[in-house]
């Protein structure tokens, strides 16, 4: 595996964005996959995803959540709080969910206690909840506010034309990935899950030509590999935000591989593409990011959801489904509630569990479900 | 969930109870004396609400006959919604439309029983829905997955963008229950152009989905009568929150719940009125005599709950209240956003309000579209806290609009909107010097953390702020 796309997805401040402010470029993270990364593309800035990835405690996070609050954003605002995002120039809070929407107030308040960890540019960018005409024509403005925003602050144009080719960059880098997610559905395929998992998350937090080019090198890394995974139980991975790649690591162990998955920090990116006709971008962005309705955040469109999943597991062959959610994640708990009734009824077998965010703990408890999992996949195989 | 609970049907077992209630006080004083005997868990709650006089007997057969509503909705030929507190009901009356209110159904129940909604909160984590989600949906969500109440027609709320766990509850039980499903989305601001125009737009497809599930084509002069009784509401509840606002306050605590439930139950209808006149009526005499609405007479302290009350059996908070003489004045859930309303005008905070245009079919909608926006947590709940219009502005204005001594949240803990910030909010209130105390039990739920501890953190607090010395 590429070894710079591995440290890009497991170093925040990594190499890319090192060097990136070293030559006077400015970083903006967000904290959901609804953010648009081209508009920030199109200004000159990178775009970043931000992560929890690497906290050890939440106690600057218990200080301003409260306890029943999902330890993800409270590992972004430890992280935050220790400096971690010392680079950023600034913060898009976008609420994909309850908790999330509140890293806004409780980063901010923060901020009063600990100076300089506030970004000088911070913004709510709303997204609506559903798909329709007026819902679409509402998110456009809000691009378009974004947009402005943006301009004014950091005193930069986003032209239409550069809109056009951020679009056409970040498509780019959706094709290549659908390019990936094709060898790993392979029967043998010649890439792991978390290895998979990886090399998406490195796209959140890196410039996106010079990804697009990792990318490109390492699915034909992959093309010319000849070590295949083979006699390996076929998973999918879905549910709450997860960009542990030491969890996918975790549950694919030695007997199982996780060759599909639903998850924000994955395939949720690139299963489709902005219009990159003659609409207007802000439009063709506003359509993309609203239509693409695969978190429950987006209420009422479930059976899409659910015909997803099951197209996935079919196109994988995927033999069972790990459905995960982070404790006082309703969204995604709630929605793997009904994803286990209506796949066990459809014959896949499905592993429900809750997590918490953050260091990798319980692996006692959970491998044991794992591996009774494991012999209920052999045991249909055998039956098959 | 026990297989006894399965053989009684849920809304007519608390139909029966209620109607049973609004009748108790028809006899003599002893046979209520002894009927109270009866009911150990609810004589609390009956003896607090009936004695307020005629406000409290209109409440229970209020509440009668909502639950009769639902009990009888199939053979009047009725479509049935489960909806949640804060959308108006306005609309399902204009359509006849029998709307079943989950967070008010899990009150009827946590009021009634000792044993609370348990049995129906945990039906829900059978059927696969979270157990960390707010009880006060699943408490009788429970009992229609389950399938022992009225058959659903169709699923409506309001709340995405405001509360995941709300529109969670209501999106799993559509599914559950494979029943078409409408949500009513919230931008993260309330005010300007932009915003209304969101309001409206998606309220009129909501108009459009209920007239394809009823049939029906939503009438203006439907429309037009509810609304013109709901202004009549408003009036009376815009005099009952400023005669909230004297020293001493002429309002028994029950009144608080009784303001914001009459409107759950039956906003738009000739009920409501009528206990919210009397209600008024039994204010203003209190108010003519200068006397407390605290059944002790003197009162000690004024509170503000900046969220909402604590439900569970007997009424224990109120009865709390009138124990330890404190007024309660009110919550998120007892103000109302009319033009008219007295804090409103205080805080010159009309364009954050809504009013009724009559003129036409499309004004209404766009009146009921803005005053749905402007329902409880709907309104301030939707964006950052500290932002206009949201809850520490209203919180504050309202706590010094009624001169509390003190702020309270009590809430569930399946409430991510607010336990997902009432930290830093609870440290702007104690800066703005308003003692802030949180409950962490859960307003549905004594499992959680029982009242006996509830009550004993709450009147430590008191103490330890020195508050009640």
């Amino acid at each position: 595996m590429n070894a710079r796309l591995i440290e890009a997805a497991e170093t925040l401040n990594n190499e890319y964005v090192r060097r990136w402010k070293e030559d006077g470029g400015r970083v903006v993270g967000y904290t959901c996959s609804y953010a648009p990364d081209e508009v920030f593309h199109a200004a000159g800035i990178l775009p970043y995803r931000i992560r929890g990835y690497g906290a050890q405690e939440t106690t600057i996070g218990d200080t301003y959540f409260g306890p029943f609050i999902c330890s993800l954003p409270k590992c972004m605002l430890q992280l935050a709080g220790g400096g971690a995002f010392d680079f950023l120039d600034g913060v898009v809070i976008v609420p994909g969910c309850d908790s999330m929407r509140r890293l806004d107030d409780c980063w901010r308040k923060a901020g009063q206690d600990m100076a300089g960890i506030v970004p000088p540019f911070f913004f709510h960018f709303a997204v609506p909840h559903k798909f329709a005409d007026y819902t679409v024509n509402w998110f456009e403005g809000e691009i378009r506010r974004l947009i402005e925003a943006v301009e004014r602050h950091f005193d930069v144009r986003i032209t239409v034309e550069a809109l056009r080719a951020a679009i056409a960059a970040y498509n780019r880098g959706r094709a290549l990935l659908e390019e990936l997610e094709l060898m790993r559905r392979l029967p043998e395929p010649p890439i792991a899950g978390a290895e998979a998992l990886s090399v998406v998350i490195a796209g959140a937090a890196m410039p996106r030509d010079a990804y697009n080019d990792l990318l490109e090198e390492c699915i034909l890394e992959l093309r010319a590999e000849t070590r295949r995974l083979q006699g390996r139980r076929r998973l999918m991975l879905v549910g709450s935000a997860s960009d542990d790649t030491a969890l996918v690591r975790f549950l694919e162990g030695d007997r199982a591989l996780v060759v599909a998955d639903n998850l924000c920090f994955g395939a949720r990116f690139h299963n489709d593409r902005v219009d990159d006709g003659p609409l207007d971008p802000v439009r063709a962005l506003a359509e993309r990011y609203l239509r693409r309705s695969d978190c429950p955040r987006m209420y009422g469109d479930y059976r899409r959801r659910l015909e997803i999943l099951t197209d996935t597991i079919q196109s994988a062959s995927v033999e069972g489904v790990i459905l995960q959610n982070i404790r006082f994640c309703d969204l995604h708990g709630a929605e793997n509630g009904l994803f286990e009734r209506d796949l066990e009824a459809r014959g896949i077998p499905c592993m429900r569990f809750e997590r918490e965010y953050g260091p990798l703990v319980e692996t006692g408890r959970l491998k044991m479900r794992l591996d009774a999992f494991l012999e209920r996949i052999d045991g249909k195989r055998r039956t098959a | 969930m026990r297989r006894a609970l399965r053989e009684y049907n849920f809304d007519w077992m608390l139909y029966s109870t209620y109607d049973a209630a609004s009748k108790l006080m028809a006899g003599t004083e002893k046979e209520y004396a002894r009927a109270l005997r009866y009911i150990p868990y609810f004589s609390g709650m009956i003896d607090a609400v009936l004695a307020t006089g005629e406000p409290g007997l209109s409440f229970v057969k209020t509440c009668a006959e909502y639950l009769k509503n639902i009990v009888t909705a199939r053979e009047r030929g009725r479509k049935v919604a489960i909806t949640s507190f804060c959308f108006s009901p306005v609309i399902f009356y204009a359509m006849d439309i029998t709307p079943v209110c989950l967070e008010v159904m899990s009150v009827f129940l946590t009021f009634t029983y000792r044993r609370g909604s348990a049995e129906f909160l945990d039906f829900c984590n059978e059927a696969g829905f979270t157990e960390t989600s707010c009880s006060s949906q699943r408490g009788s969500l429970g009992a229609y997955l389950a399938g022992i109440g009225v058959d659903i027609d169709m699923v409506v709320t309001d709340t995405p963008g405001v509360c995941d766990t709300n529109a969670n509850a209501f999106a799993f039980a559509a599914e559950w229950l494979d029943r078409p499903f409408f949500q009513l989305d919230m931008p993260p601001l309330l005010k300007g152009e932009r915003y209304d125009r969101y309001h409206r737009d998606d309220y009129r497809a909501l108009v459009a989905f209920l007239e394809a599930q009823t049939g029906t084509k939503l009438r203006a002069e439907r429309l037009a009568a509810v609304l013109d009784e709901l202004r009549k509401q408003d009036g009376l509840i815009a005099e009952l929150e400023e005669m909230g606002r004297l020293v001493p306050s002429p309002l028994p605590p029950a009144f608080t719940l009784m303001n914001y439930a009459a409107r759950f139950l039956f906003a738009g209808m000739k009920p409501c009125t009528d206990m919210l006149q009397s209600m008024v009526n039994a204010a203003r005499e209190n108010a003519a005599r200068g006397v407390s609405g605290l059944s002790g007479g003197a009162e000690r302290l004024r509170g503000f709950f900046c969220y909402i009350d604590h439900y569970t059996y007997n009424m224990r908070m109120w009865r709390m209240a009138e124990d330890l003489g404190v007024c309660l004045q009110g919550n998120i859930l007892s103000r109302n956003w009319s033009i008219d309303a007295p804090h409103v005008r205080e805080n010159h905070m009309e364009d954050s309000a809504y009013s009724i245009d009559m003129t036409d079919l499309d004004s209404m909608i766009d009146s009921v579209a803005i005053m749905n926006s402007r329902m409880p947590m709907i309104k301030s709940i939707r964006g950052p806290f500290d932002a206009p219009d949201m809850w520490l502005e209203d919180t504050l204005s309202l706590a010094r609009m009624y001169s509390a001594d003190f702020v309270v949240y009590s809430g569930t803990p399946g409430c991510r909107n607010t336990w997902g910030m009432l930290k830093p909010f609870a440290r702007e209130t104690e800066k703005a010097g308003f003692p802030t105390h949180i409950m962490y039990s859960d307003a549905f739920d004594d499992r959680v953390q029982s009242w006996d501890a509830t009550r004993a953190r709450f009147e430590e607090f008191l103490r330890v702020r020195r508050l009640l010395v």
